[in-house]
């Protein structure tokens, strides 16, 4: 079948093209390798919208996509496990994709702005980053196993670091790209153990099952949901704990590329790098990587409660914990980034509390329109010739009028405002937990209502701070030169904004689920998407559907809605007026204190808290303290044990050998008459021996 | 009247061991040879007075190619007492100890 799923691998191939271009030809074009790339992403784009049409059943019947495509190496482990490289297509891969190539579309365009116009050097080599990051976070969304998917997770993090690392004869990138670098590995650590652990455990990595020649090959989360219903036990453990295992293992990876609480430090470091590489990888795609992962292989993370608690809390107290730090931020991109380990908090709450579809939404949602506001605070950052500190800013408003409005709009979305797209989905986050949360029994619905009340409480930060971050940047007076008469910006940026910021007002009616409730109209388009025809299609050949997700949710952990206030629309109401009112009482708490002529420092008054939070909880501190008081010693001794005991027992024989040679070799005169007469005592004694055994038959 | 086989191997014992008591006591390079020579030679009595006992000849063609190969290991012998004699001033084979370890 020629249809678009033939030409999914060449969504990945292109930027991957664009890549080898730029690094080897971008010096002789005029733009410097840009054009390479935008091509490229563009017709990933339109690859992309082909498949989503497929899959969609517009542009054909096929409508889902699941092969191995290679064979890496066969027979691994006495050819118990065969490592394959393969395409899965299914709705939510689709999403992605679309999502993916749309963002690195308009970040290249952004860039012509942002890199070229500014007259930066070395840009071909930031194309090439562009273009290699475009393919394996693309390649990452289509991946059919986890192996692959480990494999361009990893890519993704080099790529990361090379475009942090840009500006590498400066003092501050080299050292933020190390640290996201390191960071990162440390959680990539565990997950590379989790996907051991799953090939040991079920001889497969397969996130959906494949139909080859000689009959259907399972999946993992299939695979492990049996054992869970046969009771089957893994090296000594019960099939539900070794689940709960390996998905915490593999957790650790999602933890550290999706900044999670503990190990987002990077990320607000990582915004060192150039403003389009914060959009692109730092906001809308590496970092949901983490997230797209969990959502990949939902099915695993179902059956485990235990795994389920602990994503909905690190996210709910990511959330919190994050929106927090970014009240006190002075610098615009430190905003944004405290945010986006914020939002990415929520998704994980979503995920945790069986909200499926709500961090698909939000994911879909904040990956525009926290693109949107990085693009608009590159803006500001060409127009302020790179000067980052909001207190320098102000007045901006009548100078930049297309950034302003899509910076509002995006500012809107953040904050949860209806009915921009932040509204929608947050909404339907706390929603699902909350449900969730009253309707499971025990411990685990504690939890989620524990991180609904975090999310919940982030909702009001999170509206401070981001107009905190609009009125100290746009309104008011100018407050330096500056500002006063800042740079304009050119066609290549604005152009971006425009379509991201009509994006972030509108992409939140792709699932207006409290309009869908009341009305009862079906308009959560969706909640249809990755929920999948009634009959036959994708989900019955697939598993990776909500109908799955909802059944194993509700038979393994026992996770079911329930509904606290009165009923479902009540609650829904309730709910949606709540964060909604929490946001708006933000909003107006910033607009009080900080929409006026001359802003202070309000923060001021936190007093010590403020300090803490400002030094961000002193996670940097108690982690380089974990660095060098405690890893240090503890490798410094095991250096030890290496150079005393290991090496010495290597170098007490040879030093014993060494010398017995230096005893023995003194016989080795060089006289030759010593040696005539050694060997004439020899012969002497061997025929003397000859003669007392009496011969040698 | 022949003699008797005996003897031959006790006159062949008898330079062996004058042979090798000159390897052991000489330090002169050319008795050195000289002894080497009578440990081959005492070899070569042997074969003959074997070939003689058992009255065939291989023992004796033997002997022939012994004595060639002596003629030939004299050459040498004599080329390294040369050259020992160019470089210690002397044919002490003693004195040559300076290759060791």
């Amino acid at each position: 079948m020629a249809g678009a799923f033939t030409y999914v691998p060449a969504i990945a191939a292109l930027p991957f093209l664009a890549f080898v271009v730029s690094l080897f030809a971008g010096q002789y074009m005029p733009k410097r390798g840009a054009e390479a790339g935008i091509l490229a992403t563009a017709g990933s784009l339109i690859l992309s919208i082909w498949t989503a049409l497929t899959v969609a059943g517009i542009t054909g019947s096929q409508t889902y996509y699941n092969e191995n495509l290679y064979v890496w190496i066969d027979g691994v482990a006495d050819s118990a496990v065969t490592l394959q490289l393969g395409v899965l297509v299914d709705p939510l891969t689709a999403l992605m994709l679309v999502i993916v190539s749309l963002i690195a579309l308009l970040v290249h365009v952004f860039s012509l702005g942002y890199m070229n116009d500014e007259g930066e050097t070395g840009l071909p080599r930031y194309y090439a980053g562009l273009g290699l990051f475009s393919a394996s976070m693309l390649a990452f969304v289509f991946s059919n196993n986890i192996l692959m998917a480990f494999m361009f997770f990893e890519m993704v993090g080099l790529c990361s670091y090379l475009l942090i690392g840009f500006w590498f004869r400066e003092d501050g990138p080299p050292s933020a790209a190390k640290k996201a670098f390191l960071v990162t590995r440390f959680g990539d650590y565990f997950f590379l153990i989790g996907v051991v652990g799953i090939f040991a455990t079920f001889g497969t990595g397969l996130f959906a099952p494949v139909e080859a020649a000689s009959g259907t090959m399972a999946s993992f989360p299939q695979l492990a949901e049996t054992a869970i219903e046969e009771g089957e036990t893994f090296f000594g453990y019960g099939a539900q704990t070794w689940m709960t295992i390996l998905g915490l293992l593999v957790l650790g990876g999602v933890v550290g590329k999706s900044a999670q609480f503990p190990l987002h430090t990077w990320l607000p470091d990582a915004m060192e790098g150039p403003t389009p590489v914060s959009a692109l990888i730092h906001a809308a795609t590496m970092v949901a990587a983490g997230v797209y992962l969990v959502a990949r292989m939902y099915g695993f993370y179902a059956i485990s409660p235990t795994a389920l608690a602990v994503i909905a809390l690190i996210g709910g107290f990511t959330a919190l914990f994050a929106a927090t730090m970014g009240v006190v931020k002075q610098e615009l991109k430190q905003v944004l980034a405290y945010s986006t380990i914020s939002q990415y908090g929520y998704m994980m709450l979503a995920l945790g509390s069986g909200g499926y579809v709500a961090a698909v939404f939000h994911l879909t949602t904040h990956a525009i329109f926290k693109a949107l506001l990085f693009l608009g605070a590159g803006s500001v950052i060409i127009a302020m010739h790179h000067n980052e500190n909001m207190w320098d800013m102000g007045g901006l408003k009548d100078k930049m009028p297309v950034t302003y409005w899509t910076f509002v709009s995006g500012s809107l979305a953040l904050a949860g405002i209806v009915p921009f797209a932040g509204f929608w989905s947050k909404d339907e986050v706390l929603f699902e937990a909350l449900i969730h949360g009253f309707g499971t029994d025990g411990i685990l619905g504690n939890m989620f209502l524990l991180a609904y009340a975090m999310g919940l409480l982030a909702v009001f930060f999170t509206g401070f701070y981001t107009f905190r971050m609009v009125y100290l940047t746009f309104h008011g007076d100018a407050r330096t030169d500056t500002a006063q008469d800042p740079e304009p910006v050119r066609w290549n940026v604005k152009a971006p904004l425009a379509v991201l910021g009509v994006g972030a007002a509108t992409v939140g009616f792709i699932n207006m689920k409290p309009v869908a409730v009341l009305t009862g109209a079906h308009i959560d388009f969706l909640h249809k998407w990755v929920h999948g025809p009634d009959e036959g299609g994708w989900p019955a050949a697939l598993s990776t559907d909500l109908v799955t997700y909802e059944e194993l949710l509700h038979n393994v952990p026992h996770i079911d809605p329930a509904y606290p206030i009165g009923g479902e629309q009540t609650t829904l109401i309730v709910s949606a007026a709540l964060s909604l009112g929490l946001a708006v009482a933000g909003v107006l708490a910033a607009r009080s204190l900080y929409d006026v002529p001359e802003p202070v420092e309000h923060t001021d008054k936190l007093g010590g808290a403020k300090t803490l939070l400002m030094h961000n909880y002193y996670q940097d501190e108690y982690q380089v303290w974990l660095a060098q008081g405690v890893t240090v010693p503890l490798a410094r001794a095991a250096d030890k044990f290496d150079q005393g005991v290991v090496d010495g027992v290597v170098n007490g024989i040879s030093s014993v050998s060494l010398f017995a040679g230096s005893r023995f070799r003194r016989i080795q005169s060089g006289v030759v008459s010593n040696y005539a007469a050694l060997m004439t005592l020899s012969l002497v004694l061997l025929l003397v021996v000859f003669v007392v055994l009496g011969g040698v038959a | 009247m022949a003699i008797e086989s005996q003897y031959y191997l006790l006159l062949s014992a008898a330079v062996f061991c004058i042979g090798v008591y000159g390897i052991l006591t000489r330090r002169n390079a050319l008795l050195f040879l000289m002894s080497v020579e009578l440990m081959l030679n005492a070899a070569n009595i042997n074969l003959v007075a074997f070939s003689f006992y058992h009255g065939n000849l291989t023992g004796q063609v033997f002997s022939l190619f012994t004595m060639a190969l002596a003629a030939a290991e004299v050459a040498v012998g004599i080329g390294i007492i040369l050259v020992l004699y160019r470089n210690f001033e002397d044919v002490d084979v003693t004195k040559a100890a300076t290759m060791r370890w």
